[in-house]
This record gives C-alpha cells, sequence and structure tokens, in this order.
C-alpha cells in the first residue's frame, strides 16, 4: 500500500514539473500571454468549461463517437483475429488485403468517408473504426498464434473440440495480447476522432479546438487539449483495470 | 492379466523440410497390465516421439503397430494419461479446473469432487482455488499428476516427469508414484535420464540406442528389498545400465553379480 503511494508520488514528478515550468514561463513573460495562457486562466476556464460551458457537451460528443466506432472496431478485430490466428487458410485469405489496406493513413480515409457518410455521426464512426480495428486484429492475431504449442498438446491429449480449445486455452492465453490491441486502439480511436472533427463537424472537442482557434480563444484551445489529455488517461485506466479483472493470473503485469 | 500394450515393428520417420529423418527403427515392445516400464536412452533418440506414439499424438510410420487390448491406437483417449517434463497448467485456470480440463460429461459438482479427491491424493488438498503460479515446481508437477489420473487411466505415460525437480522432491515424487501405484495398479511407461530413479522404480528398463532409436536390451530388475537404494544389488543393476551409455573403466569390475 504505502509502496503504491510512493509510486504514485513518483509518477508525478514529471507533470509538477512541466506546470512549475509552464508557470515560471509564464509569469516571467518570457512567451506573450497571447500564445501560452497562464496555467491559473487555464485551469479557470477548463473549470468554467466544463460545469456551465461547452466542453462538457463537446466530450460527451466525442466519446459517444469513439464508443461506437471502438465497439466496432473490438468486435471486428478480435473476430478476424481470432479467425486468422487459428485457421493459416484465413490469415493467407486476408492477410494482403489489410496490409494494403494499412498502408492508407487514417486521415486520408476522411475525404472518402465524408463523401460517403456525408458529415455526421456515421463518418466520424467509420474514421474511429478504420484507425482502431487494425491494431486490435493484429495483437489478437499475434496472441491467437503465440499460445503454448505444449499447452494445445494437452487439450489434444483430452480431445478437447475446437470450441473448448479456443475457450480453455488460445482465448486466455491471447487475452493479456489482446488487451494490448484493445489499449493502443483506444488510443488512435481518439486522435481518429479529434483529427476528423477538425476537418469537418460541427460539434466534439476537435471541432470545438478548432473553432477556438478561429476566434484566438487560447484559453479554450488549452483546456480542450487538457480535456483530450485527462479523458484520454481515464479511458486507459479503466481498460488496465478491467483487464487486471478478466486476466488475474497475468500477475506480470505493471 | 494379459499383454496391455503391445508396439510391434514400429518406425517413425519425421521430414523435415522435405528431408526424412528416421527417429525410430523396429521398436517391439510389450507391457503388461500393472507393469512399470522404463525408457533411457540418449537425448534426441526418440524417447518422447515413442511416448506421444502411445498417447496417440504422434501416428507411427505406415507398418508399424500400437495395441491397447487389442485395439489399434489411433488418437488420445482417457485411458491413457500423459504427464510431461513440464507441469503444463493452464496458468489461467485454478487447480480444480486444470485438474477436471478432460471430463466434459461430468457436471460441475462432480467435477468438484473429482478435483478435490485427486488433490488429496497427491497431498495438495485445499489448493482447489489456487492458479499454477502460486505452486512450486513440485506441488505443480503432483497437480499435473492429479490431472492425468482424474480420468482415470489404466496406463500413465511419464516423460522425464521429474527432471527439472531438485533432488529431495524428485525422491519425494518418486514415493508418491509408487503408492499411486499400489492404489490405482495404474500401467506405467516412464521416460527417464536418471539411472537410478528407473531401477527403483521400474520393473524393467528399455534401453533405447542413439538416433534412429532401436531396442538395444531390456533389463528385467529383479532386487532383494525394492526400496533400499543402497543394497548391493541396486548398484549392479544401476551399473549395468549405466553401461550402455559409457564404456565400462577396466578395473572396475561388477561390484554383484548374479
Ligand atoms: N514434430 C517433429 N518434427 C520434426 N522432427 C522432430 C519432431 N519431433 C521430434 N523430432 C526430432 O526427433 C528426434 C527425437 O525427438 P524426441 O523428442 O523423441 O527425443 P527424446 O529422446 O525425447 O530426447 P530428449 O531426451 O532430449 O527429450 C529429435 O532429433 C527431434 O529433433
Ligand atoms: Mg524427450
Amino acid at each position: 500500500m504505502r509502496n503504491k503511494l510512493l509510486w504514485l508520488g513518483f509518477s508525478l514528478i514529471l507533470p509538477v514539473l512541466i506546470i512549475l515550468l509552464w508557470v515560471y514561463v509564464t509569469h516571467n513573460s518570457i512567451l506573450p500571454e497571447l500564445l501560452l495562457p497562464r496555467p491559473g486562466k487555464v485551469m479557470e476556464m477548463f473549470w468554467k468549461q466544463i460545469t456551465v460551458g461547452t466542453l462538457k457537451n463537446d466530450i460527451r460528443v466525442s466519446l459517444i463517437r469513439i464508443l461506437k466506432g471502438y465497439a466496432l472496431a473490438a468486435v471486428v478485430g478480435i473476430s478476424l483475429g481470432v479467425i486468422m490466428g487459428m485457421s493459416r487458410i484465413a490469415e493467407r485469405f486476408f492477410t494482403l488485403t489489410f496490409t494494403s489496406i494499412r498502408q492508407i493513413p487514417m486521415m486520408a480515409w476522411v475525404p472518402l468517408l465524408i463523401m460517403w457518410f456525408g458529415i455526421g455521426e456515421e463518418s466520424k464512426v467509420a474514421v474511429i473504426f478504420m484507425a482502431a480495428y487494425f491494431p486490435i486484429l493484429i495483437n489478437t492475431l499475434s496472441g491467437i498464434r503465440r499460445t503454448d504449442p505444449k499447452l494445445i498438446e494437452v487439450g489434444r491429449m483430452y480431445n478437447l473440440s475446437k470450441m473448448k480449445l479456443f475457450t480453455k486455452i488460445y482465448l486466455p492465453s491471447a487475452l493479456p495480447n489482446i488487451f494490448v490491441g484493445l489499449k493502443l486502439g483506444l488510443g488512435i480511436s481518439w486522435m481518429a476522432v479529434v483529427g476528423a472533427e477538425m476537418i469537418a463537424a460541427s460539434s466534439g472537442i476537435g471541432f470545438r479546438l478548432n473553432d477556438a482557434r478561429a476566434l484566438m480563444q487560447f484559453p479554450i484551445v488549452f483546456s480542450g487539449m487538457l480535456a483530450i489529455a485527462i479523458t484520454g488517461v481515464l479511458m486507459d485506466w479503466i481498460l488496465t483495470f478491467i483487464s487486471r479483472v478478466v486476466t488475474p493470473w497475468d500477475k506480470n503485469k505493471s | 492379466m494379459g499383454d496391455e500394450l503391445v508396439v510391434q515393428n514400429l518406425n517413425k520417420t519425421f521430414y523435415v523440410d522435405g528431408k526424412p529423418l528416421s527417429v525410430l527403427e523396429g521398436i517391439n515392445l510389450t507391457v503388461s497390465d500393472g507393469e512399470f516400464v522404463a525408457i533411457v536412452g540418449h537425448s534426441g533418440c526418440g524417447k518422447s516421439t515413442l511416448l506421444k506414439i502411445i498417447a496417440g499424438l504422434e501416428s507411427p510410420d505406415a507398418d508399424g503397430v500400437v495395441t491397447l487390448h487389442g485395439r489399434e491406437i489411433a488418437k488420445p483417449g482417457p485411458e491413457r494419461g500423459m504427464i510431461f517434463q513440464e507441469h503444463r497448467l493452464m496458468p489461467w485456470l485454478t487447480l480444480e479446473k486444470n485438474i477436471t480440463i478432460g471430463l466434459d460429461d461430468k457436471t460441475r459438482r462432480e467435477k468438484m469432487e473429482l478435483a478435490s479427491e485427486y488433490l488429496r491424493l497427491v497431498k495438495l488438498e485445499g489448493f482447489e482455488k489456487a492458479y499454477p503460479a502460486q505452486l512450486s515446481g513440485g506441488m505443480s508437477q503432483r497437480a499435473a499428476i492429479a490431472r492425468a489420473l482424474v480420468t482415470g487411466p489404466e496406463m500413465l505415460l511419464l516423460d522425464e516427469p521429474f527432471g527439472a525437480l531438485d533432488a529431495l522432491t524428485k525422491i519425494e515424487m518418486q514415493k508418491e508414484i509408487i503408492k499411486i501405484r499400489e492404489e490405482k495398479k495404474t500401467t506405467m511407461l516412464m521416460v527417464t535420464h536418471d539411472i537410478e530413479e528407473a531401477v527403483f522404480l521400474a520393473d524393467r528398463i528399455v534401453v533405447l540406442s542413439n538416433r534412429p532409436g532401436r531396442v538395444r536390451d531390456i533389463v528385467t530388475i529383479a532386487l532383494s528389498d525394492k526400496r533400499n537404494r543402497g543394497a548391493a544389488d541396486f548398484a549392479w543393476y544401476k551399473k549395468k545400465v549405466y553401461d550402455y551409455f559409457f564404456e565400462p573403466e577396466e578395473d572396475a569390475g561388477p561390484e554383484f553379480a548374479i
């Protein structure tokens, strides 16, 4: 317990130093206030935006988009990863196609997806999906692939059905890897949604950032970025927590 | 009583990059009900492969036949249990779930009862809910033994089961195996690198040649006192098997002769 607190304190050192530097730079007017607002001012704006302003709603809108696109990406990525991991034929069949699609940067999808889906919700969800499914798929695939053949031999020794082999051996063995993919995918979802909203949207956190920039409201830009960082970290923590709960045997996880 | 296991003219060839690699050649072996047979041989001579063929995990070349009570072995079955050098427990399953992994036709309750019964047998009572990571090497191997026994096999195939354990734990496990054998009358076929272990446990020791593995000799162990590792005839058998692998030294004549 005490150790945990110490570690928490330790991981706070760098953020605190950065904020101190920020205070120092702004209070000694090394950079003009207009380009880098004082931390106090940003915090004030952040709080105002969260409580009464639009930021709360912007985050909610973006989060709902992420949840939809990410859930879709998780389902498709894990299913395809499992199928490709357990069948050489399926892997052969899909790999070239996915590797080719993968070469297209996710932002390059935005124009096409807007042409197809308009600038409404669907195009954002589609961008998130395109960005997130691949890391989930790849990590699931490698997790299934890395299942210890010695354990599979034990399963064969008991004539386990393909389904049982999957639920008792392949899947639990791949779970830690699947969570690596899910975390990567979540981070990328966040980037994708903000990016897509900056290009074409009338709501969401990405839209708000762009809007505030156009109106020269720099404290809002900063508090928006702060909100993105905090939400991202929180979501990562939630996933870490879930992965701890579903893989209790995986003790060597930090 | 009868010949439980019959291995007849068994050959096994692996193909590595299209090139044939003969691993076992002309193996003939019969094992009776309740017998303990040890298999010794140099590393890579095909001992594990032989055991896997008997387990049904590998298939022999077309001409060989392996039968168990007259029926040909084609795949694994509940009448054969296997214990590997590593415990091979699923890290994500509790001991209870690990041990009952092969019991498909039982209810949850029956599984729990069987798990407790067999954990008690291997002196792991109370560890039903423990994960393998919480066990020592010896305890894990005990759990693996419980898993192999829970389906009620007539025959246990043991592939260097105690090779990774320290000397003291190993001796303890050997005693456990003897106890289980007395209690369950299980036929045992054990691959080992440890000649003393083979003499201590086995009724017969099969000595395999270097790859491709052939049966060089089968030594029948007839000890006056099976449990006394210090007895003169115990040492004599040890040396006899030992000499198959290393040339006997000139001056060291047999300490004991029948
Ligand atoms: N699936 C396989 N494919 C190709 N070659 C194999 C395969 N399994 C085993 N071999 C080869 O067959 C030979 C015998 O292997 P095996 O594992 O039976 O030896 P072993 O006698 O058990 O050795 P050790 O005492 O080291 O365990 C080895 O040369 C090994 O490389
Ligand atoms: Mg071996």
